[in-house]
């Protein structure tokens, strides 16, 4: 019986398998080889332009796109080939880990700071006698194991809150308004007085909240578990006069909180729906207009540009929370992107890397595309004419020549990556409702310890 | 004849055997070695002993992936198999339009994880954000919604092997089965369920293997959120490996804990079946 | 009894067509969502795209520059169509052999090849991304020698399965008649072979035209992308995942699965039943 069956099947498969082999086999993939082959094979004419070969592990994926374009332009100019590839999200530490394994290892990669660097530093070429290390205009966008240069920042950025003036304008001239100028918008209080009242309005203004949806995906929580997280640390780090903490004490945590609350509180969604929001969901809805407030960075910029809010209507304030001193509080300003390059790579690699490096802060094209495509604020001295048509990097230097102090990046001493992840996921609990804030202050002060010292157990 | 042929060994089993060698008995062999060391690549390996293992047994969230693993793989097995009995059943009662129906439920098997992943993420999303939820509020959500979309995956797969066993019952023995006197239910009782037993075991079987490795449609789905809560063993393994540094020796040894596991489950298996065939 | 089991096959019908809709609903939802603008797609899932909703072939483009959408697509079809036809060579090479002589080395063969089937991929994840790369297969060519040893343990196992029900016989008249035992396999053995050549060949295909995992370990992704790999990497870094490129990525990846599925129907699904009884 079931022999027959066998072999009835055996008949139809026959043919079938003869026409699968005939159509699937050979002729298919033969066509579709040929362009691939030629395009390694033109590739390889290129290579013949230099010595060296330039892979470049990039960080920012906002400008992948831009960087591309730019080592096309390089490797046209010079013949030296330039790769360019950019990791996904939250993925670099990982991709740049198996990277390094391979073969051909990225000549040239990122560190977001003093903790990245720990992890890479037998990978760091010294750059003290490179000339992009000459260009540099301070040694505060370095970083550095005594006298060796390990790592030079490429970007300085900016971050805080972003606000729509045209939005905030109608609120201060409402009849109830509680504040009646940007001016006196200089402390928590005020912000919360400004945000309590839009969101009591919000029919009125034509928006769905004061802030945008503070997006928990783990795509986005930087926004919350490293932005925000900064301030605490930094008034804690401030009041005890120090730069970095193997033990943070949370001082400041009960003033995170508010914050927190207050972006939850007065949102476009209901806190229930924020673990699948993104950064992508609320720059929409900061650039249709249906909130008031957006922390984010001058690098948003790019996605919430050629929408419904003009240029002109784009401004930033600082971030309170309700810190002694406050209304005196700049914006956050610092970097995360240092280039290294690394050591392992050939001497020939080594050199086409530097010059690239040399070509893209020196030459008018690179400048350029830096300034003007990628809109980056640079620490380098041969950018002065190249300052980027950004409202918001306009905005950071209102404050700066207002004599504000600004706030630093202390979340690049945040002990590892798996301490933020432990804090967004306790402040998405908190925010959801199925968790509590003991759980966050767990995270922040007890696990910051513990992260510390495995980081630091070799 | 058998001498002839031996000759041959390097035509007809060398290109396989290099083959397995290189991609799989090297690493598997290499993979329990660095289980017990720490490293960052596989060159700067250091031995120290069983120090990875106890750190993965120390793991909370090891703990909470193996079980939640466990209560999906059970939910889905039972789940799928049902309905995909349910459906050959019904689907070989001769009614218009079975082959139609056939071919629609098992089209889902075909689409890769990832983007079935991201289908039932829309969808699922668009449902729950009526009662202001989504998927990743909570591990609850993230569960059921894995197991929905396994369940829209396997049962048209599933079905397809009950109907070929149902159809593999002897007509004789039904209708002696019905000139006996029995009914509906004692038919199947009796009659189908033994004899489509081989199926069940094969069913069981490949629905308990895919429960435990499931791995793409979770990265898709949830992507383990909130907290790592809604993140199956494979994921916890990868996430160790590779989102951790320093960690990778630790992840080495969960997947060699995830492999005895998978073993011990294999076996029962095994047994199992073994005892059904020597009963028929 | 003629009459009810009439009526009831009526009702059996309606119920399954109101199921089958149903069924293909989520794959409709995709298609629809494809022509929406990417901001509105995730907050109005189920609304038709109308107005200033529509966009038109512009996600379908976007995702396509994006993804690289027809390379991927190209390779994946390269990877898995020659790691198919390797694998049904040369396992059922294997097998043939391993079941006519009997030495503690093919005994030895046979036993691996069933534990490879029980041992997870990550077991092997990270070991193999290194191997590969050490020894330069991290491109589609090196992947189909990695899908011939990594499908060896289920492949072997079914031929061998097969190659027993084969009588003897036939292969030894053949080898009087002259023929090496190269011709004798595959004038004689492998013809009457076929049937499991389809089952194992289907359900490998399967298997490799979705994974992701594998691939995307293994391969250099700076060169080579397969399908699952482009979608997975649309999930760019930032909070920015492309709603609109995702939803034309996901059509594209699915449209051709389908046709190739209502084409070969019949013998996938009799080449899954078949792999099930040998499994």
């Amino acid at each position: 019986m079931k022999f027959k069956k066998v072999f009835a099947m055996l008949m139809t498969a026959t043919m079938l398998t003869s026409m699968l082999a005939g159509c699937g086999g050979s002729t298919e993939n033969e066509d579709k080889e040929t362009p691939k082959k030629e395009s390694s094979e033109a590739k390889g004419d290129k290579e013949k332009g230099g010595d060296g070969k330039v892979y470049y592990l990039n960080f920012k994926p906002e400008q992948a796109d831009q960087w591309v374009e730019l080592a096309k332009t390089y490797t046209d100019e010079t013949g030296v080939e330039v790769e360019v590839q950019t990791a996904a999200a939250g993925t670099y530490e990982s991709t740049l880990k198996s990277e390094m394994a391979k073969d051909e290892p990225p000549t040239l990669f990122q560190v977001n700071g003093p903790v990245g660097l720990a992890s890479w530093k037998d990978y760091c070429y010294d750059l003290s006698d490179s000339q992009i290390y000459k260009d540099v205009s301070s040694d505060d966008y370095v970083l550095k194991d005594g006298d060796a240069v390990q790592g030079i920042a490429y970007v300085i950025e900016t971050y805080g809150l972003i606000y729509n003036k045209a939005l905030l304008n109608k609120y201060f001239e409402l009849p109830d308004a509680e504040i009646k100028s940007i001016d006196e918008l200089n402390n928590f209080e005020a912000l919360k007085k400004v945000a309590d009242g839009i969101q009591k309005n919000k029919d009125e203004l034509g928006v769905s909240g004061a802030f945008t949806s503070a997006g928990m995906d783990a795509s986005s929580d930087w926004r919350f578990k490293t932005h925000l997280a900064n301030l605490p640390v930094y008034y804690e780090y401030k009041e005890d006069g120090i730069t970095s903490s193997e033990a943070i004490k949370g001082t400041y945590l009960e003033n995170f909180k508010n914050v927190w609350d207050l972006y939850l509180k007065d949102s476009t969604c209901e806190p229930s729906m924020i673990s699948s929001k993104t950064g992508e969901d609320a720059a929409s809805e900061f650039a249709l207009g249906e909130a008031v407030f957006y922390q984010n960075g001058t690098w948003a910029y790019n996605d919430i540009k050629d929408m419904e809010v003009a240029d002109e209507d784009m401004g930033m304030l600082p971030i309170y929370i309700g810190a002694e001193g406050e209304e005196n509080q700049g914006l956050c300003t610092g970097s995360e992107n240092y280039w290294c390059v690394n050591k392992k790579a050939s001497e020939e690699d080594i050199q086409a890397t530097l010059d690239f490096l040399t070509w893209v802060v020196e030459s008018d094209e690179g400048r350029d595309m830096l300034a003007n495509e990628m809109g980056f604020i640079t620490p380098f001295k041969t950018f002065d004419e190249y300052l980027p048509e950004n409202p918001l990097v306009k905005a950071n230097d209102e404050y700066a020549k207002a004599g504000k102090t600004p706030v630093s990046w202390n979340f690049t001493t945040m002990p590892s990556e798996e301490w933020k992840n432990k804090v967004g996921s306790a402040m998405l609990e908190y925010a959801q409702g199925t968790g509590e804030w003991d759980a966050v202050k767990a995270a922040f002060v007890d696990g910051w310890a513990s992260e510390y010292e495995a980081a630091h157990a070799e | 004849m058998e001498k002839s042929i031996k000759k041959y060994f390097p035509v007809f089993v060398l290109p396989t055997m290099l083959a397995f060698v290189l991609g799989f008995i090297a690493p598997f062999a290499l993979g329990i070695y660095l289980s017990f060391c720490k490293f960052t690549t596989v060159t700067d390996a250091r031995w120290v002993g069983f120090q990875n293992y106890l750190k993965a047994f120390q793991d909370t969230e090891f703990y909470h992936a193996l079980w939640y693993t466990v209560l999906f793989t059970a939910v889905s097995v039972i789940l799928i198999n049902v309905l995909a009995f349910t459906v050959a059943m019904l689907l070989t009662k001769g009614i218009k339009g079975t082959n139609l129906f056939r071919t629609v439920f098992f089209m889902p098997n075909l689409i890769g994880g990832i983007i079935l992943g991201y289908i039932w993420q829309l969808l699922l999303n668009g449902v729950l954000a009526q009662y202001g939820k989504t998927l990743t509020f909570s591990s609850t959500y993230g569960f059921w919604g894995l197991v929905i979309l396994v369940c829209w995956q396997q049962v048209g797969y599933m079905m397809i092997i009950y109907i070929s066993g149902i159809q593999n019952i002897p007509g004789e023995l039904i209708e002696a089965a019905k000139i006996d006197g029995a009914n509906a239910r004692q038919l199947l009782r009796h009659v189908t369920l033994p004899m489509v037993m081989p199926s069940i075991t094969i069913c069981t079987f490949l629905t308990l293997t895919n429960g435990f490795k499931l791995f793409d449609q979770n990265l898709a789905l949830t992507n383990g959120a909130p907290s790592n809560m809604s993140e199956l063993i494979a994921m916890n393994i990868y996430r160790t490996f590779y989102g951790r540094p320093g960690y990778e020796g630790v992840g080495q040894a969960k997947a060699v804990i995830f492999f005895v596991l998978v073993g011990i489950i294999a076996l029962v298996q095994n047994r199992l079946t073994r005892t059904k065939e020597v009963q028929q | 009894m003629k009459a009810r089991k009439a009526k009831h096959g009526w009702l059996l019908t309606l119920i399954f067509s109101v199921i089958s809709v149903l069924y293909m609903y989520p794959i409709v939802l995709v298609f629809i969502n494809s022509f929406k603008k990417k901001a509105y797609i995730s907050r109005y899932p189920f609304k038709i795209p109308k107005g200033n909703m529509f966009v038109g072939w512009e996600n379908y483009i976007r995702g396509l520059e994006k993804t690289g959408f027809f390379d991927a697509f190209l390779w994946t079809l390269f990877i898995t169509v020659c790691s198919v036809a390797l694998i049904v060579v040369c396992c059922s090479m294997c097998a043939w052999y391993i079941s006519r002589v009997k030495t503690l080395s093919t005994k030895i063969i046979y036993v691996l090849c069933l534990f490879a089937m029980v041992v997870p991929f990550q077991m092997e994840m990270y070991t193999l991304s290194k191997i590969a790369n050490m020894l330069k297969l991290d491109n589609p060519w090196g992947l189909i020698i990695i899908y011939l040893g990594f499908g060896a343990g289920l492949a072997v196992f079914m031929f061998t399965g097969f190659v027993k029900a084969i009588p003897i016989e036939i292969e030894e008249a053949s080898m009087i008649d002259g023929c090496t035992p190269l011709q004798c396999y595959f004038k004689v053995v492998f013809p009457i072979m076929k049937p499991t050549c389809i089952t194992v060949a289907i359900l490998d295909a399967m298997w490799i035209w979705n994974d992701y995992l594998l691939p995307v370990l293994v391969l250099d992704t700076k060169k080579y992308k397969t399908i699952s790999i482009a979608i997975q990497y649309l999930k760019g870094g930032y909070g920015s995942i492309d709603m609109g490129a995702m939803m034309g990525v996901l059509v594209l990846s699915i449209i051709p699965i389908i046709v190739f599925y209502l084409f070969c129907q019949r013998y996938i699904i009799e080449g899954v039943a078949a792999g099930a009884v040998k499994g």
